[in-house]
């Protein structure tokens, strides 16, 4: 919460930062929830409890900024502290040691020359989703926020508290990470891949 | 961006520092200020083939992901409920 006292806002202010600055991101917000916790009804209670925290702590909201960062920032902290704990999903790969296994002495920038644009292209819906879903839930944080929801490097900073950098490497490695798994997809479906040559 | 398969043999076909290159496009494609990005962008893309290519790549995954990602729909009951608590919260 921010140190200045703001002004408390009126009723009517309210009910108009609430209908005109949250509410139209609730698509955003429910495919951000249900990306993360791979249910609707828990999709559906993580979006509602975000929206009653926003309503409770809209004093701290300073109208005119960001309202779908300081939401999602919300969203991400709710899913963290409650719904992370009780998810149906599986225990996933703790980010830390994930990072830690990627963590050479550099981000491993490689050409992926396999995996080839217009394979990417032809793919389904599913293949693309699935293949984001199968990554562990920090990387594909960072995936929905830069790429699915256009957030900015700052703005995803302030989303998730990490520096700038550690955002861009997080980025980059989960991009590797689902291009693996785009590769397997292309392999499997019979996708062309660098290996075969066109006839 | 037209994407010319005919073109290889004019590119240099090793990128002579991949690391640099690579995360300046990928910052780009980000849509992060990058100081000459526009001209850099050019050049990269007409000079150098691994940096062609990842490009291509980079910027048809984030294509894929946002135009087949974001589609989830939205129960419909859902923004009605949220108005129903606030409301009681008034």
């Amino acid at each position: 919460m921010s140190e200045v006292q703001r002004r408390k806002y009126s009723q009517e202010e309210k009910t108009a930062i609430f209908d005109g600055e949250f509410m139209p991101h609730i698509d955003s917000m429910y495919n951000f929830a249900f990306r993360l916790t791979f249910d609707e009804d828990d999709a559906k209670d993580l979006v509602q409890d975000t929206y009653m925290k926003a309503f409770r702590f809209i004093n701290s909201f300073e109208q005119g900024t960001n309202a779908k960062a300081w939401l999602f920032r919300i969203l991400k902290n709710s899913f963290i502290n409650e719904y992370r704990k009780k998810s149906k999903q599986p225990a996933k790969v703790d980010y830390q040691e994930v990072e830690t296994f990627y963590n050479s002495d550099d981000v491993d920038y490689q050409s992926t020359s396999d995996l080839r644009a217009e394979s990417v292209k032809d793919m389904l819906g599913d293949e693309i989703s699935n293949a984001l879903n199968a990554l562990a839930v920090d990387f594909r944080t960072v995936i929905i926020l830069a790429d699915l929801e256009g957030f900015t490097y700052e703005e995803m900073a302030k989303i998730l508290d990490i520096p700038i950098g550690t955002v861009r490497s997080r980025l980059h490695r989960a991009r590797n990470l689902l291009k693996d798994q785009l590769k397997g997809y292309a392999q499997s479906m019979g996708y062309k891949t660098e290996d075969e040559e066109e006839d | 961006m037209e994407i010319n398969e005919k073109a290889p043999g004019e590119r240099k076909l090793e990128c002579s520092d991949v690391s640099k290159c690579f995360q300046l496009l990928e910052s780009i494609l980000d849509g992060e200020l990058v100081e000459n990005g526009k001209e850099i962008l050019q050049e990269k893309l007409a000079k150098c083939q691994p940096c062609f290519e990842h490009f291509h790549l980079e910027q048809a995954i984030r294509e894929v992901l946002k135009t087949k990602c974001t589609k989830q729909p939205v129960p419909r009951e859902l923004a009605d409920s949220i108005r129903q608590m606030i409301s009681k919260r008034k």
